[in-house]
């Protein structure tokens, strides 16, 4: 491995032993190697691979070589690449994106104009874009998807070879899951160019090749991941009406309705059909329009329909059926009518066949499937649908010859309790509990029949059941239970209290809540809940339609609620939700479906009330918050401002100290003179006793002016020590009247409860002392 | 609808200066306060008109963190222009213009336009870098600059529209090469008539109009 890796970096410039390094290379890491083999070898290609990137600078230098134009270096490149990727996908991947223009020189690889080095590119890219939503969108960046649709268009498209099916493959790679990608693919106006790929088949086309069928299955799972349920509602919304406005929508339903289209293309486009209209409105009324080519036209729904009841077409045909017809009935009120309409006695003048006429025939049919499917589709027309539950009520059927007609609710009792067919019983106990759902007036009428609740508690608590008998088992529970939590009390002997205790006394907490369990327990209802898709591989899969599992797993919580709750009308308050509506009559009071989305509404409007509340009172007491903190911050100020103004007192204070010492040289100044004064007075005493001796009279002048001087001298003294004295009086004013605002400023700090420091009294007491003795030496002087 | 050329733009800059709230103001007219982080980079697209001409802006909003840097690199190759975000509130996002601008000139075409965008221009009160102080760092690095707020929508749509305009005038001075892709500038399908892409005859392909 090695000395591989070593040629392609040494001996770069010779392309021959490069393109054999690479082949060597290319040959180890096959992933194919060997399958059927030794399962120990066929791990060989991992291990290398893991060998050769545990440098990742081999894989960034293997990205350097696909530059080489040179087709015996390239193709073998990215070969090499791919395997890695295939090999070690996350580690690959990772090391390709933090290497700069690593994603978009393999895009470029595309623009190839060898036809053999650009195929093998789809590959590597298929390989490099497996689940990574970072590398998805540069490609997508990198104009990703035009360089795809180049190809297939020059592939031809749906008539093209593998190559439409490999860039088939990239093209689902960038869109699965990828809702920034999706988007992008939407406002990039690309679902246009996705048309010609569903153009009108030849009418003379006999058999379409294998490799069309996988072209145009491929393609239909591009469209269908644009419009997935799964998808952000919003997405899919917008992918569906440009699925309309660009004709694929009109496309996919002529295919439906061609000749010769193959069983598994017929399949899938009525699939991807379904997913195209499902919950959008548009889409819907369009599909309602679309009519057959056949004689009479009908519309393409009987069509459908006439498929799903036809118990010899194959059931993957007739679960794609089911699906697209619910699709075109979800969320869709207008449609939902417009089926039950026909099911009405008014319709039955109509001579022509009607969505009616084959939903009963599906209902009676001999087949246990068909019977299924019919009331799955008739149970899809009443799924939110108040009115509709209410108009299905009146229909009544004559079943024998001479017997009075009875209504279809009792015909479907009867059926599940006469069967033997564990799919029919199933398939109707799940119809009855989706019309019972919300409806006072069903649960009136189911429990008028009075063999209906002796029926279900035989079911629940027959035990010992085998496979999929304990469904059964868990439907009656649910269907008990329904009739309990909607029971209106207008059947005297089933009224809420009665049923109370006759689940208690018969059938007892456990056995009910075991019931419900052998559902919510199914692998059959997880994975029905998961996808509106039902994916049956025999038709005795067949179990539990998705719209069922949505009901189910709203209200099995709710039944157990009630029951846990047996004697009071009003729900423990273990739920506060619960206790909510219970206190708003909920339970008790739910005559029509009006008055339970009232009560809904209530709940909402209260929630919201106090909602608003607190936003409001959080909002006053984040002012609160504020305002004091404004304050406090206001009071650290002050306390600020104080303390500087004290610091700026005791500042003058001390300066104040330091101008008393030139009061003490002035005293020494005049304790000076004073010794002057009394030395010259000497000399003078001195001189007068000389005085007798030598010129008297020059003495006694010399002597008077001399004294003169000094008296002068002396005044002058005596003036500038009045002076000082002044100016000292004036100097202890202001001292005292520092002290005073120093003290007071002291008090103002107590008051704010700072601490004032001793020392600083000590000080305080310390500068009078001072000042006392200083004034009595300076009377002392002047005494 | 149609359009007579398509811009891909990136936004690029620090986490948490507002990137991706310019573009759902620009694109959604809307802002949302609460920060998302931005995994990688998310796409949003509107039509502007210029010169009397339909043109279509495809962004890419990156993520602004450091773990993101090696992924958002890529985008930078293919794009027209390029809004490089900081926030006035923040002066270490502005200190970090350099590197992104070293990093975008470094990895992307040659003529790439930058707008250097100053966000956040409606919380003056809490500003750390001021008004000139962006002007000069553009000025210098021959950017075109504008201060925005995603939250009042001051400027963002001149901001996208300004670089529109600037990429515009490249291409009528014949600076930018249009033929070729990878200058994250196309033509509309209509206006080139060697158009090798157009579906010939294929049906449907003349009501297709109103696809996005």
């Amino acid at each position: 491995m090695d000395a591989l890796v070593n040629v392609l970096s040494v001996d770069r410039t010779d392309p021959e032993i490069v393109a054999y390094a690479l082949e060597s290379l290319l040959n180890v890491t096959n992933p194919d190697l060997l399958e059927d083999e030794d399962p120990n070898l066929q791990t060989m290609g991992k291990q290398f691979t893991e060998i050769f990137i545990k440098k990742s600078e081999n894989v960034v230098m293997l990205l350097s070589i696909l530059d080489d134009y040179d087709f015996r270096i390239r193709l073998p490149a990215i070969r090499l690449m791919t395997n890695l990727l295939v090999n070690k996908p996350k580690e690959i991947q990772e090391i390709l994106l933090v290497s700069p223009m690593g994603i978009s020189k393999l895009v470029d690889l595309l623009s190839d104009s060898r036809e053999v080095v650009r195929n093998e590119a789809l590959l590597l890219l298929a390989a490099l874009t497996k689940s990574n939503a970072n590398i998805q969108k540069i490609i997508a960046f990198e104009n990703g998807f035009d360089r795809i649709i180049q190809i297939i268009e020059s592939e031809g498209f749906s008539d093209g070879g593998p190559i439409v099916e490999d860039s088939l493959h990239l093209f689902l790679n960038l869109l699965k899951s990828n809702t920034s990608n999706q988007t992008f693919f939407r406002e990039g106006s690309y679902i246009k160019k996705l048309l010609p790929f569903f153009s009108q088949p030849d009418e003379n086309d006999i058999g379409w090749p294998t490799q069309k069928v996988a072209n145009v299955y491929h393609m239909l799972q591009v469209v269908r991941t644009l419009v997935s349920p799964l998808n952000p509602s919003q997405v899919t919304l917008s992918c569906q009406k440009s699925m309309k406005s660009c004709g694929i929508l009109q496309s996919l339903c002529s295919i439906l309705m061609a000749n010769g289209v193959p069983a598994e293309t017929l399949t899938e486009a009525i699939v991807t059909v379904g997913e195209c209209i499902r919950g959008c409105q548009e889409n819907q009324e369009y599909f309602a329009t679309v009519m057959a080519p056949s004689d009479p036209p009908r519309p393409a729904l009987l069509i459908l329909l006439m498929t799903l009841v036809n118990e010899r077409q194959p059931l993957s045909l007739r679960c794609a059926v089911l699906y697209c017809v619910q699709s075109y009935l979800h969320k869709n009120e207008k449609s939902q009518a417009d089926i039950v309409k026909t099911l009405l006695p008014s319709s039955t003048e109509v001579s022509s066949l009607s969505a009616g006429q084959l939903l009963c025939s599906g209902l009676f049919s001999k087949d246990p499937t068909s019977n299924w499917f019919a009331a799955a589709i008739i149970s899809h027309c009443l799924v939110d649908n108040a009115v509709q539950k209410e108009s299905l009520l009146k229909v009544q059927l004559a079943t024998k010859a001479n017997s009075p007609p009875i209504t279809l609710l009792h015909h479907i009792l009867n059926t599940v309790q006469q069967t033997n067919k564990t799919q029919v019983k199933i398939g109707f106990l799940q119809f009855l509990s989706v019309w019972l759902e919300s409806c006072a007036s069903s649960v009136t009428q189911f429990l008028s029949n009075s063999n209906a609740i002796p029926f279900l508690i035989s079911q629940i608590t027959s035990g010992e059941l085998e496979d999929k008998e304990v469904f059964v088992q868990g439907l009656s529970a649910f269907v008990l239970g329904l009739c309990l939590y909607f029971n209106p009390n207008t059947v005297p002997s089933f009224t809420k209290e009665n049923m109370n205790q006759l689940i208690t006394n018969r059938i007892g907490m456990e056995t009910l809540t075991d019931g419900l369990n052998h559902i919510s327990k199914s692998e059959f209802y997880l994975h029905s809940l998961k996808h509106p898709q039902l994916n049956a591989k025999h038709s005795t899969d067949l179990l539990f339609d998705h719209s069922f599992c949505l009901l189910f797993k709203k209200y099995e919580p709710l039944i157990l609620l009630q029951l846990s709750n047996p004697h009071s009308q009003v729900l423990s308050p273990q739920s506060t939700l619960a206790a909510d509506f219970s206190k708003m009559g909920y339970i008790n009071n739910h005559q029509s479906p009006n008055d339970v989305i009232n009560s809904y509404k209530e709940v909402i409007r209260r929630q919201d009330e106090s909602i608003d509340s607190c936003k409001k009172e959080i909002t006053m007491l984040q002012a609160h918050n504020s305002e004091y903190k404004s304050k406090v911050e206001e009071m650290l100020s002050e306390v600020m401002q104080l303390k500087n103004q004290l610091a700026l007192a005791q500042a003058q204070r001390e300066s104040m100290t330091v101008r008393q010492i030139p009061e003490d040289h002035h005293l020494a100044i005049v304790a000076a003179k004073d010794n002057l004064i009394k030395e010259l007075e000497a000399k003078l005493e001195g001189y007068n006793q000389s005085y007798t001796g030598g010129s008297p009279v020059l003495k006694i002048a010399m002597q008077e002016d001399l004294i003169t001087k000094l008296e002068d001298e002396n005044k002058q003294l005596v003036e500038e020590v009045e002076r000082m004295k002044k100016d000292q009086e004036e100097l202890l004013e202001l001292l005292t009247e520092q002290d005073n605002r120093i003290s007071s400023f002291k008090s103002r700090l107590r008051e704010m409860g700072a601490h004032v420091e001793e020392e600083e009294e000590a000080e305080d007491e310390l500068v009078p002392a001072n000042m006392a003795a200083f004034d009595g030496g300076g009377e002392d002087f002047l005494n | 609808m149609s359009y007579a050329y398509l811009f891909k733009y990136i936004i690029i800059g620090d986490t948490g200066v507002g990137k991706s709230c310019l573009l759902l103001q620009f694109t959604d007219k809307r802002f949302q306060p609460v920060h998302d982080l931005t995994i990688g980079v998310e796409f949003g697209a509107r039509m502007i008109t210029i010169d009397g001409k339909q043109i279509k802006l495809q962004i890419w909003d990156t993520a602004g963190q450091e773990a993101f840097r090696s992924i958002t690199r890529s985008y930078y190759r293919g794009a027209a222009g390029a809004l490089l975000v900081y926030d006035i509130t923040r002066r270490d996002t502005f200190n970090h213009l350099t590197t992104w601008l070293e990093d975008a000139r470094q990895h992307s075409n040659s003529n790439m336009v930058i707008m250097l965008i100053g966000n956040k221009s409606d919380l003056d009160a809490r500003r750390e870098v001021k008004k000139e102080e962006g002007e000069v760092f553009a000025r210098e690095h021959g950017l075109i600059f504008m201060e925005t707020s995603a939250k009042t929508a001051a400027n963002v749509e001149e901001a996208f529209i300004n670089t529109a305009k600037e990429i515009y005038e490249k291409i009528q001075e014949g600076v930018f090469d249009i033929n070729n892709e990878a200058n994250g500038i196309k033509i509309g399908p209509q206006h080139s008539p060697t158009n090798p892409q157009s579906p010939a005859g294929g049906p449907g392909s003349s009501q297709g109009s109103g696809c996005c």
